[in-house]
């Protein structure tokens, strides 16, 4: 007979998996049920995206961007734009500041409710999956009309915006928002009352204040385990600095918590946009920016629906950028999960995930290469040389 | 959830139409501003090439005739096109603009995917040149 006690039982999960959307790859390692010891490897959508901005000009790196991910593209956009304003100097006219917080705020709306639905989902409860979906294409015909997209608005230009909101914008907005707001207490109840959901999320995934600041959550998650922290209140940006947003805070730090923080966000974003548009500044919507932008390097941080959004940029004093760095709220959170799960029944693991409301897309910023020893160099310490060699390596693999 | 409140569901879902749209065979308009097909009005451009420059996926080629009497062509690669309107945004002379009609434009083969705009006889001018731009796109 063998030795069970020696054995270990993981069970891999994706990169393509039912359960998730956008590929990720997890090993979990199983006692019976209970979640042993967890494991990523991410890196599946890595596209290249920081080098690439290297070979476009200021103008063209906005569309490329704000293609890092298709959910919060507006906050990459306005994370850019922000950074690239402060290098050449320049303030855009407050209209336009208004405007980016606005669809902001219209960009948090689908984000939560399309979160809603992806963790409903994950618990098995598909009504309210439908549910908060149908009601998100409200907001999503909304940023159709002012915008002319339904994703990837594109409303950003350096210095401004490209689309003013009228008073028909406003009016159907302000309707939108009557009805959103009714449907959204409903969900607030279901998702605090309903006695079968609340047995997938109450005390499941706790996160203590002092874990989740030491693991550097951000975000709503880390709102829902009692850290104040939210861009917009710390270090306010755009339009929030004349319309300031009020931090919504937890305590209890389970996914029951996470999913409130959510909910009551959205009656923030509701209250914000209703007071962009009663007090929209008049004016201009573009100030001039010069095609090549004054030497330096900026840092630039947005709240985007998932947390804190980082951009690094620097300049040369040419028309493209010398380098930009870009940390994602996604890649902050992806660890909580994995040292949460140790301890839960696996069944919870999807729960978890989705409680971060993870984004792969975003993720991907870099490969993280297994630590083997390769071309004789120590695990974790790789010189240029060898990383090269092994880029060569492991295309000339793929190849064949 | 209250089990009245679910029955009170059921009820309104049995008389809702679906809140999916029957697309192909009912079409609802489309918004005022959606970002369609380019379009491109020759009588105003000037040549500067601006457009080009910031376009941020490479789909539009001014092809200068005539730089003297204004003969421009624009040659504008649809399937390249990422509609972000950042040339309507740049051209200075409002010679572009993005179509809300022309949105469905999904096709079989790559053919209609390479537009040309200009005046009719311009457009000619160039297609007759065609051979030389065919070797330009090689060397490329």
């Amino acid at each position: 007979m063998h030795n069970t006690q020696a054995e270990k039982f993981i069970v891999p999960m994706g990169p393509q998996h039912p359960a998730l959307k956008e590929p990720g790859h997890f090993e979990f390692t199983l006692d019976g049920e209970t979640v042993t010891h967890a494991g990523v490897r991410l890196g599946y959508v890595h596209r290249g995206i920081e080098k690439a901005t290297e070979a476009r000009t200021w103008v063209q790196n906005l569309y490329l961007l704000e293609r890092i991910c298709g959910i919060c593209s507006h906050t990459h956009a306005t994370a850019f734009v922000l950074g690239v304003e402060k290098l050449a100097g320049i303030t855009a006219p407050p209209r336009a500041q208004a405007i980016r917080a606005l669809i902001g705020e219209m960009e948090r709306i689908h984000s939560h409710l399309l979160w809603l639905g992806v963790a409903a989902h994950e618990a098995g409860f598909d009504t309210l999956f439908m549910f908060s979906w149908r009601d998100r294409e409200t907001i999503m015909d909304l940023l159709e009309e002012i915008t002319g997209n339904r994703v990837n608005y594109s409303a950003n230009v350096l210095g401004g915006v490209k689309y003013d909101v009228q008073e028909k914008h406003a009016d159907a907005l302000r309707r939108a928002l009557d009805f959103l707001e009714t449907r959204t207490e409903h969900y607030l109840e279901v998702v605090k009352n309903d006695e079968m959901f609340l047995r997938r999320t109450r005390g499941v995934g706790v996160m203590s204040r002092e874990l989740a600041e030491a693991w550097g959550v951000v975000g709503p998650t880390a709102r829902a385990s009692g850290v104040a922290r939210d861009v917009r209140v710390d270090a306010p940006y755009a339009g929030y600095v004349d319309f300031p947003a009020r931090l919504i805070l937890q305590t209890e730090g389970d996914l029951e918590a996470r999913f409130s923080v959510r909910i009551q966000e959205l009656f923030e974003s509701y209250r914000l946009i209703r007071a962009l548009l009663d007090h929209l500044p008049t004016g201009e919507l573009v100030k001039t920016v010069p095609r090549r932008i004054k030497a330096g390097e900026t840092v630039s941080r947005i709240e985007a629906p998932r947390g804190e959004l980082f951009y690094f940029i620097k300049s040369n004093g040419g028309d493209k950028p010398e380098r930009v760095h870009i940390r994602t709220p996604s890649i902050c959170n992806m660890s909580s999960v994995l040292s949460l799960a140790v301890g839960h029944p696996l069944a919870d693991v999807p729960m978890l995930l989705a409680g971060i409301d993870p984004c792969f897309s975003c993720n991907d910023r870099m490969v993280l290469l297994k630590q083997t020893a390769r071309n004789g160099a120590h695990a974790d310490e790789w010189t240029w040389e060898q990383l090269h060699q092994h880029g060569i390596e492991y295309y000339r693999k793929q190849k064949r | 959830m209250k089990l009245g409140g679910m029955f009170a569901d059921i009820w309104h879902a049995l008389w809702r139409k679906p809140a999916t749209e029957k697309y192909p065979f009912e079409k609802r308009a489309a918004p005022e501003r959606l970002r369609g097909a380019l379009y491109f009005n020759p009588e105003k451009c000037t040549g500067c090439g601006m457009c080009t420059r910031d376009c941020p996926a490479d789909a539009i080629e001014l092809v200068t005739l005539d730089k003297k009497n204004k003969r421009f062509v624009l040659r504008y690669h649809l399937d390249r096109c990422t509609f972000c309107a950042q040339c309507v945004e740049t051209c200075s002379y409002d010679c572009l603009g993005m179509s809300n009609e022309q949105w469905e434009l999904a096709a079989r083969d790559k053919e209609p995917f390479t537009v040309y705009y200009g005046n009719a006889e311009d457009i000619q001018t160039f297609m007759a040149r065609a051979a030389p731009s065919e070797t330009d796109a090689q060397t490329k």
